[in-house]
């Protein structure tokens, strides 16, 4: 466990020293996705020129939405680089998994310590930037309880995606086309998660409440944070589920992952 | 002495879904999916004894690699037994594969963008190698293996021999007790094969690393290995000594004598003519049928000769053949 952890530590410094030989291009990418991001914010403010309110939101409370998941997921891409479903497929068909399956060492902290995308770190700040922005623009009541309370709705975020991701990577195992499948409910779920859940048609608003529990993890926290009446009338602990569904996120997908690697041994490539 | 390597009518299928064409196949195949079934590896059984360097033969997808797969833990058997080491292979994994060491002549374990020095720091901590240890071995394979030319160099930069050359010494630097070496001189010089035999020979006899190497290139076979396994279709065809092969399947020897008048016939009891160019006359015969000193006896005490040189058949051809006209398959028929 320690040698785990240690080694992790290890495989990341040389990344990110291996990332930091080549600066130029590092912060010309660093730079290109942190304005994609902002970019894409800004579009969201340009449609609030016109609707002051969606669904009875205003921009600030929307930028908070939209700041919390854009950091969170920026920093779960950074550290789950490894298993990004179509990075990880490819690297499986060329046998790297084999290779890692050869050395004594656990093989989730062997895929998290096999890459380590610094370059996310444009997407982060870009996201911090929003997320300041809205503190500024709403005036949010804070309590002591809200105050710890955010940063394990950060940390639940960071599990639910990271699960997501691994759980794209394991569906590689099997096959390959169904990857693009998959970042429908990665990439789609943090657009989803970037605005009220009210905007959504029920049945879709039902699928990211009980089956891939998204809602808990962004949208009623923020109803928390922003002091925020919950239309659905849920019970009042929804607010408090984002830890617990990010771990039951990571948790499934881990059990699936170990799954998945026994059938990669009993299948191969 | 138990053996370090024990397999035990291991088999390994794989199940592939047969495609079919058309939109009205891929329907089908939907609904009510076809399989295929390959047989990679057919029940094969063997011991290795500690300390051997054993060659694994057969044609394009006879089932090498799959075999070596399951040895090194990343395949799961169909049916049968492996023991290496006191070890079941695919359990264990951790504890397993910090005994041994593998190489995959196409692959690399080393990092990409990471000159070879960092890549082989990196191992020290992954199999966590004393420094001392480390130390001695780095310099000993540094030596033997000439890395220090490129010890710096990125390995993406590297090679093909140069990588072979830095994968090797990855696998080693744990002192395993195995090594396991999947077509280790695919696609590399005369020069490079030969260091690398050189290396493994080396690993072999000094370190007493027990080794199972698979290639297409006999010489590596005929220079390293004492023992070797054919296989074909997932079954094993021999087991045994190569010199043993040779003898028995070596096809026929040649005798090609230069006389010293031009004959026009110069036939002799035992042997066959194969060909003449001048006063060249090469005759073909086999071991069983006659001594190579017994027919030189006979020709010269029937011609004036000015010389003479006995051929052996190469194992390539003799390998060839028993791939071709499945020599051995008739042969473990015949001995059931
Ligand atoms: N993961 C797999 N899934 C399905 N079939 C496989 C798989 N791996 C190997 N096979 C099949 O099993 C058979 C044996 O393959 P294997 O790679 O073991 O042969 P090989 O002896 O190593 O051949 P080569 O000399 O070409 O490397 C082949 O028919 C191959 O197509
Ligand atoms: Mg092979």
């Amino acid at each position: 466990m320690r040698h785990g952890l240690m080694l992790y530590f290890r495989l990341v410094g040389v990344q990110i020293r291996s990332q930091m030989q080549y600066r130029i291009p590092f912060l010309v990418e660093m730079a290109s996705t942190g304005l994609i991001t902002f970019a894409s914010f800004a579009t969201l403010a340009l449609v609030f020129q016109r609707f002051e309110h969606i669904a009875g939101w205003n921009l600030g409370e929307v930028a908070f939405l939209y700041g919390m998941v854009e950091t969170s997921f920026g920093v779960m891409d950074m550290l789950f680089s490894g298993f990004d479903p179509q990075n990880f497929g490819r690297q499986t068909r060329l046998g790297r998994f084999d290779q890692l399956m050869l050395r004594p060492v656990n093989l989730t902290v062997q895929v998290l310590g096999s890459e380590f995308i610094l370059r996310r770190l444009g997407r982060i700040a870009q996201g911090t930037l929003v997320l300041v922005i809205a503190l500024n623009w709403v005036d949010i009541h804070w309590t002591l309880a809200k105050l710890c309370y955010l940063p394990f709705v950060f940390i639940g975020q960071i599990c639910f995606f990271g699960g997501l991701f691994i759980i794209g990577a394991t569906i590689s195992f099997w096959t390959l086309e169904s990857i693009e499948f998959m970042n429908v409910f990665t990439y789609g779920g943090t657009e989803m998660m970037s605005y009220p859940a009210t905007i959504y048609q029920d049945w879709l608003r039902k699928f990211f409440t009980y089956i891939l529990p998204a809602v808990f993890i962004n949208y009623y926290p923020a109803l928390f944070i922003l002091d925020k009446p919950d239309p659905f009338h849920m019970p009042a602990f929804a607010s408090y589920l984002a830890p617990a569904a990010g771990f039951g996120v990571l948790a499934a997908a881990l059990a699936f992952w170990r799954f998945g690697i026994q059938h990669y041994q009993s299948t191969g490539t | 002495m138990t053996p370090i390597i024990r397999v035990h009518h291991l088999h390994k299928h794989f199940r592939l879904t047969r495609n079919r064409h058309g939109l009205l196949g891929a329907v089908r195949g939907l609904i009510a999916p076809e399989y295929r079934t390959v047989r990679a590896v057919d029940g094969i059984s063997f011991d290795l004894a500690r300390g051997e360097l054993v060659g694994y033969l057969g044609p394009n997808g006879a089932g090498k690699s799959t075999t070596i797969k399951m040895l090194a833990g990343l395949l799961v058997p169909t049916s049968g037994e492996i023991v290496v080491n006191g070890h079941v292979p695919w359990r264990e994994r951790q504890a397993y594969v910090a005994r041994i060491g593998a190489v995959f002549g196409q692959r690399t374990t080393l990092w990409w963008d990471l000159p070879v020095s960092e890549s082989l720091d990196l191992l020290q901590h992954i199999y966590k190698i004393p420094a001392q240890q480390f130390q001695r071995n780095l310099d000993e394979f540094r030596q033997l293996l000439g890395l220090d030319a490129f010890i710096n160099t990125p390995v993406r930069a590297l090679s093909l021999g140069q990588r072979m050359r830095a994968d090797l010494c990855a696998a080693l630097l744990h002192d395993p007790d195995l090594l396991f070496l999947d077509e280790p001189t695919i696609g590399l010089d005369v020069v490079a094969k030969e260091r690398i035999r050189q290396f493994i020979q080396h690993v072999n006899r000094v370190r007493g690393t027990t080794v199972i190497l698979t290639t297409h290139d006999l010489s590596d076979v005929e220079k390293l290995c004492e023992r070797v396994m054919i296989i074909d279709h997932g079954r094993l065809l021999y087991d045994g000594k190569l010199e043993f092969l040779r003898e028995k399947f070596g096809g026929k020897r040649q005798l090609v004598v230069d006389f010293a008048e031009n004959y026009s016939d110069a036939p002799v009891d035992g042997a066959e003519i194969a060909g003449r160019d001048g006063n060249r006359v090469t005759y073909e015969f086999e071991r069983r049928v006659i001594a190579a000193s017994e027919l030189i006896g006979r020709l010269s005490s029937q011609y004036r000769i000015n010389d003479l040189e006995v051929r052996e058949p190469d194992i390539e051809s003799t390998i060839r053949r028993i791939y071709e006209e499945k020599l051995l398959e008739n042969a473990s028929d015949a001995a059931n």
